[in-house]
């Protein structure tokens, strides 16, 4: 047998392999973007107002209870919120990757919805819903039970509220990150503990959730660091309940005059405690291997659920209700209704807010524009660099690689709104002199973006086994021809997951922007925020309709791009 | 323990029966091989067996009870099975010892019993030293032997091993057939494994079915497969015979390239296109010309030395081409004419 | 090193420098440029430049309408509106002049104070428009002619009318702090909105930081913008504003919602939100133009007229329904000061209020 060699292998010899300059070019790049920010954040944190050395920043921090106070606050409600998230989304993803419930797609599409949703724009839709007197859903618990003006059921602008509206918008990190991991865990194994009499709950609590224990981890992970940097839902909710978190106490030491230093100390505590947690992650999971070994995958095991399908798809439901239907519906009336606390009728409609924010509103066509320039951008740009590093790290291809995927996770520790000053520091002196342009926002969000990008492409790699790429190199591919020809196109599906995600977190993104933006480069959710400290809650709505339509256009486009190949690669 | 019984089992796969109409009988005690090249459906056959896939006709009986019908399926954890993965599927976040007790602890055995037979499993399966490992840490024959402690320990009824060692190099391949094999003697399960590999199921196996395209070829002893095949099929599969067409003469006798051949095994009907089996290494081969039954000229094409042996392949006059093995001393040039004596009882007619 | 600190202090927005605090001297007119007309070359000038860029506290819509309705006056001369909270306006020019962004053309406050502060840091460009010279009384213009009143509003306590009789309604900010009110008020937060600054500087003044800490114990509404409250109350959310703009509660009463504005028996504090426009202005001529216009009396009339504000133009009438200015009693204006203590009236407001 001859196997013809491809005509291109004859050229070979001649290139150079670009591999590792082109590595190393963007190990410098992600230092630049990651590192620089984060050395003026810790120059800051140690210097006074004159720019000496001090430690009265921390000292300050941690006894003055107007910083005390919000830390803590912001702990308690980093971890309630992990802990809801987990107990919530996890068994809903078993739910949609493990069982015969019906509609399990549409379950996974409206948790992807409710992913999608700004969480300050879910606060927001909250307020409309469950402020004390004027919320929709108050209003209907005095309708039904007669109770006194003033009587509520739920009260938004409280600790609880929060914590509720954050985990609405969080659950479904857990929950992507669960059902994935069940939807890769080989079928082979869940057998082998049936065929051993193991019955369904034996499996699912010894070999099942087990599998899953560091998906939940680390999803649980994700959640407790999103409450904890999320700006928007603390700044919407938590000042009028006359509280501060960590972000909005941050944001607040940005008011005239400006105290970044100790802005600086106060989001050190945050980063140092996220870099803990992503130790101790791999101290929980320690010696045992998570990656499937040897063999061809299987297909999942499906477990029946019997009559319990609709009792599950109800609970499903209701669950969702919070993230997507409610605050959906309240934007919707709110958006036609004269007075956005009164149901829509017919002497209450009006399309006046729609001729306001389309004609009247000078900032709606500029905002939406850069919104959409930044989130393409960026997406794009992130998705490549984030490739790279995922690249070099499961693959160990440069030295210092560990440092790479660090600098790459690093972003998750830093509020956005700190990584804003940081950015705003870096970028207004020579030699980038970036402020004022769509420049700047655009590398606040690749940076923020980095880690979840990141994550998500590295586990991706790990999926893919090395010979597959070895296989091409050997056959004459360079490194960098084999990622692109063979890796990237196994990774396909994560890629363009990957890119939704980065355009959907740009469109999201609100806590760096506000540090970032000047009046020409305006993004939605900016003036989302604008508009909501005035309290414009109709051309809110609107806006908020129009970033929903833009954000569920972007995702539906991206999955119809999806190609035959590489799907299933392991259907018989 | 107890005897495997497959009834025109049938699984259909939309318009696809990947089995088709199995019947077979696996004695107690027995270890059975479904052998066969991939997607004849064997693997389907054996997830059959396991309960993972229910029939579309046809039932499963262990013993004299009724396990899988399509009416009824009894689900694997009740079957009281065990099984080896194609993937091994060792539990990654359990340790060697915590794969192998599992099934153990889920019968709810006692902590003193469970030591004993996991102490006793592992100097069988010479895990002993890595039993507080994890499998990421073994390599494939650990594995795979962990994987074999796993199903072991439970003293199944029943045992289902699904290509068990095609992921192991040959080596070790070869030494785990007969580990296998001596498992299977000192614990004398009903064990049925499935492999596309003839020569681990001539090791391991008491009873060897060869499936091809969804049934069943050919049933019976690995003497009985490989010296009397029944179909070109199972010829050419097991070992690697020639198999040559003739045209039948009478009800033992075939014509090859003008010369009538006797034949043993399926009945020949005259006048018909039969194809007759022959192993290479009972050909005789001669320069000298030779007279007798079933004595056929030819040219010798090519041959090769392989140190204990001489490989020829030859050409009969009628363009058939034939391999012969024979003593290395045997050295007759390319391009020679020679002539082969074809024992007649070593010449199977072949069902058409 | 040397270089980073430098520019350290810049971005500080000169956080020592407002101890000078220029006196907002209103008696001396000497210093300020002669009264400029609106001319056929300005107009062809700000054409050129095809836009102006107005960074304002004014409320959203009154604010896109003047922007609407200067674009009407002059086709061809786009109006970009940058609404936002009078704070962070200061907060985001101190942020882009650091970073040698001039992206503001004319700007305007409603804390007066930040006019002072700008002044001083030597950014704004002298510039009398006709109209300021010939119709605006001396206290409500700099002597330097770097800005003028653009307008003058009250901030007032209001309620909704469907959750609170009339005879049950506040009349003065003692009544606030009254047990019944509990948990039904909303309040605006110094730290965002300059109206809210200067409101709480003459109150604290006025009726002390006592009042403040006795409102504190009602269980309040914090919000941002002093925009807000009147939303908030419109919507039912809160039946009574401790603070907030009133031509928000005219608009709103006006619309035929539910509210009804109190005019306190201690005074109410008055707020000047002054325009001015910047030397470094990317589009000045426009900026001049937009200036002129912004006195003018179409523009304050509008004011008036939507956007419920007060006009210390005398051709300006008052809208019938509303309570005319000079009955009601005002706190007094004092840019200055606020200047000085803004900083000192955050922090005591924060720690009070603990947000």
């Amino acid at each position: 047998m001859t196997v013809a060699l491809p005509a291109s292998s004859a050229r070979r010899g001649l290139g150079i392999d670009l591999s590792k300059p082109v590595l190393i070019a963007f190990a410098v790049i992600l230092f630049l973007l990651i590192a620089m920010p984060l050395s003026w954040l810790v120059l800051y944190a140690f210097s006074s107002k004159t720019g000496a050395f001090t430690l009265d920043n921390f000292h300050r921090l941690l006894t003055d209870a107007a910083y005390l106070d919000p830390l803590l606050t912001t702990f308690a409600l980093a971890i309630l919120t992990a802990l809801i998230c987990c107990i919530v989304a996890a068994p809903m993803g078993w739910l949609v990757a493990r069982t015969d419930m019906p509609l399990r797609r549409t379950v996974r599409l409206l948790v992807t919805a409710s992913f999608v949703t700004p969480p300050f724009l879910g606060a927001i839709a909250w307020e409309l819903l469950a402020a004390p007197n004027s919320g929709l859903l108050n209003q209907l618990y005095r309708e039904l039970t007669g109770a006194e003006q003033g009587g509520h059921l739920f009260n938004i602008y409280s600790f609880t509220g929060l914590v509720f509206v954050i985990s609405c918008y969080t659950f479904p990190y857990v929950f992507v990150l669960v059902a994935n991991a069940l939807d890769r865990t080989p079928g082979d194994l869940e057998d082998a503990s049936a065929i051993l009499g193991g019955k369904a709950w034996d499996t699912a609590r010894r070999v099942t959730i087990p599998l899953a224990l560091p998906s939940i981890v680390a999803g649980a992970l994700v959640a407790f660091l999103q409450a904890m940097t999320l700006f928007g839902s603390p700044a919407i909710l938590a000042m009028p309940a006359g509280f501060h978190t960590m972000t909005t106490k941050i944001w607040s030491l940005f008011q005239f005059p400006p105290q970044p230093e100790l802005a600086a100390a106060a989001s050190l505590p945050l980063l140092i405690l996220t870099i803990v947690l992503l130790r101790a992650e791999h101290m929980v999971l320690g010696r045992r291997g998570y990656s499937v070994v040897g063999g061809k995958n299987s297909e999942p095991r499906i477990v029946r659920l019997g009559r319990w399908r609709w009792v599950m798809l109800t609970a499903a439901m209701l669950v969702l209700m919070c993230p997507v239907f409610l605050p959906y519906f309240a934007l919707l009336n709110a958006s036609f209704s004269k007075v956005a606390s009164h149901l829509v009728s017919i002497n209450n409609f009006t399309l006046h807010n729609l001729h306001f924010v389309f004609y009247e509103l000078s900032a709606t066509k500029l905002a939406l524009r850069n919104t959409f320039i930044l989130g393409t951008l960026a997406a794009t740009a992130g998705t490549v660099l984030a490739l790279v590093i995922a690249y070099v790290h499961t693959r160990q291809a440069v030295r210092g690689y560990r440092l790479l995927g660090f600098l790459a996770t690093a972003p998750v520790a830093i509020p956005g709104i700190v990584l804003g000053v940081g950015l705003f520091f870096t970028y207004t002196r020579p030699p980038f002199v970036l402020y004022g342009t769509l420049w700047i926002l655009l590398i606040a969000f690749v940076t923020l973006s980095m880690p979840a990008a990141y994550q998500q492409l590295q586990s991706a790699f790990k999926a893919v086994h090395p010979e597959l790429e070895d296989a091409s190199r050997i056959l004459g591919a360079t490194r960098l021809r084999a990622l692109w020809q063979i890796t990237a196109p196994l990774l396909r599906t994560s890629v363009i997951a990957t890119w939704c995600f980065i355009f959907v977190g740009v469109i999201r993104e609100l806590s760096a922007a506000i540090m970032l933006f000047t009046s020409e480069t305006k993004v939605l959710s900016v003036l989302i925020y604008d508009l909501n400290e005035s309290g414009d809650l109709a051309a809110i709505a609107v806006l908020g309709l129009l970033m929903l339509v833009l954000t569920f256009g972007i995702v539906a486009l991206a999955n119809s791009l999806k190609f035959g190949g590489a799907r299933r690669l392991s259907a018989p | 323990m107890a005897s495997v019984e497959l009834r025109n089992l049938t699984k259909r796969y939309g318009d696809v029966a990947v089995v088709d109409d199995i019947s077979l009988t696996i004695e107690h005690g027995h270890l059975v091989c479904l052998l066969g090249p991939s997607g004849c459906g064997k693997t389907t056959t054996l997830r059959l067996i396991a309960g993972f896939v229910e029939p579309s006709k046809g039932e499963i009986r262990v013993g004299d009870k009724l396990v899988s019908s399509p009416a009824h399926s009894l689900p694997p954890e009740k079957r009281n099975m065990s099984m080896i993965f194609q993937s091994y599927a060792l539990w990654p976040h359990m340790t060697v010892a915590e794969n192998i007790v599992y099934g153990l602890k889920l019968r709810k055995m006692d902590r003193a019993s469970i030591g004993k037979k996991l102490d006793a499993i592992l100097a069988t399966t010479r895990l002993a030293p890595l039993a507080q490992r994890y499998p990421g840490e073994l390599s494939g024959g650990q594995q795979q032997r962990v994987a074999l402690a796993r199903a072991l320990i439970v003293e199944p009824e029943t045992l289902l091993l699904d290509e068990p060692l095609s992921n192991l190099d040959a080596n070790l391949r070869e030494e785990m057939r007969f580990e296998v094999r001596r498992l299977h003697d000192a614990y004398r399960y009903t064990t049925v494994y499935v492999t596309h590999d003839q020569s681990e199921a001539m090791t391991t196996a008491d009873l060897i079915a060869v499936m091809n395209a969804g049934k069943i070829e050919q049933a019976g002893s690995p003497e009985d497969i490989y010296d009397r095949p029944r179909s070109e099929f199972v010829a050419r599969f097991i070992g690697s015979s020639n198999v040559i067409k003739g045209k039948g003469i009478d009800a033992a006798r075939i014509d090859f390239a003008g010369t009538p051949l006797r034949c043993v095994g399926e009945q020949i009907k005259s006048g018909a296109s039969i194809p007759v089996s022959i192993r290479p290494h009972d050909i005789a081969i001669s320069a000298a010309q030779r007279q007798g039954e079933n004595v056929v000229s030819a040219t010798v094409v090519r041959q090769v030395f392989l140190g204990g042996s001489r490989d020829y392949m030859v050409e009969a006059k009628d363009g058939t081409q034939l391999r012969i093995l024979t003593a290395a001393g045997e050295n007759i040039p390319q391009g020679s004419t020679v002539w082969l004596t074809l024992p007649p009882e070593r010449c199977r007619a072949l069902s058409g | 090193m040397e270089g980073s600190k430098i520019s350290r202090r810049n971005v500080l927005v000169g956080a020592s420098a407002l101890a000078a605090g220029a006196a907002f001297s209103t008696r001396v007119v000497s210093a300020a440029p002669p009264a400029s007309a609106v001319t056929p070359a300005l107009i062809e000038a700000a054409k050129k430049e095809g836009k102006v860029v107005w960074y304002t506290s004014v409320d959203l819509k009154l604010s896109e309408q003047i922007g609407k309705a200067f674009e009407a006056k002059y086709p061809g001369v786009a109006c970009k509106v940058e609404r936002t909270g009078a704070e962070r306006i200061l907060q985001r020019i101190g942020q882009e002049y650091t970073a040698n962004v001039h992206a503001v053309d004319v700007v305007n406050s409603s804390d007066a104070s930040h006019l002072v502060y700008w002044k001083d840091q030597g950014v704004l460009e002298p510039y009398v428009p006709e109209d300021v010279a010939k119709f605006y009384p001396a206290e409500h213009k700099d002597a330097d002619g770097t800005y003028a009143s653009f307008r003058v509003f009250l901030c007032i306590i209001a309620y909704n009318t469907s959750m609170v009789k009339k005879e049950e309604a506040p009349k003065s900010f003692a009544d606030l702090l009254d047990a019944k009110w509990k948990g039904k008020i909303v309040k605006a937060h110094p730290g965002y909105s300059g109206t809210i600054m200067t409101a709480t500087y003459q109150m604290s003044r006025d009726l002390g930081w006592e009042y403040f800490e006795k409102l504190a114990q009602q269980n309040i509404l914090q919000v941002q913008s002093a925009a807000d409250p009147p939303k908030k109350i419109a919507l039912g959310e809160r039946a009574v504003q401790a603070d907030g703009v009133e031509y928000l509660i005219f608009q709103e009463k006006e619309s035929g919602q539910p509210v009804e504005p109190v005019y306190a028996t201690e005074g109410n504090p008055l707020i000047i939100g002054p325009n001015g426009l910047f030397k470094a202005a990317p589009n000045p001529n426009a900026a001049r133009l937009f200036q002129s216009f912004c006195f003018s009396p179409d523009c304050q009339q509008l004011c008036i007229d939507i956007g419920g504000l007060r006009s210390v133009h005398p051709q300006i009438k008052e809208h019938t329904g509303r309570t005319p200015l000079s009955q009601i009693k005002t706190m007094k204006d004092d840019a200055a000061a606020v200047l000085k203590n803004g900083e000192q009236i955050k922090a005591r407001y924060t720690k009070i209020f603990r947000v």
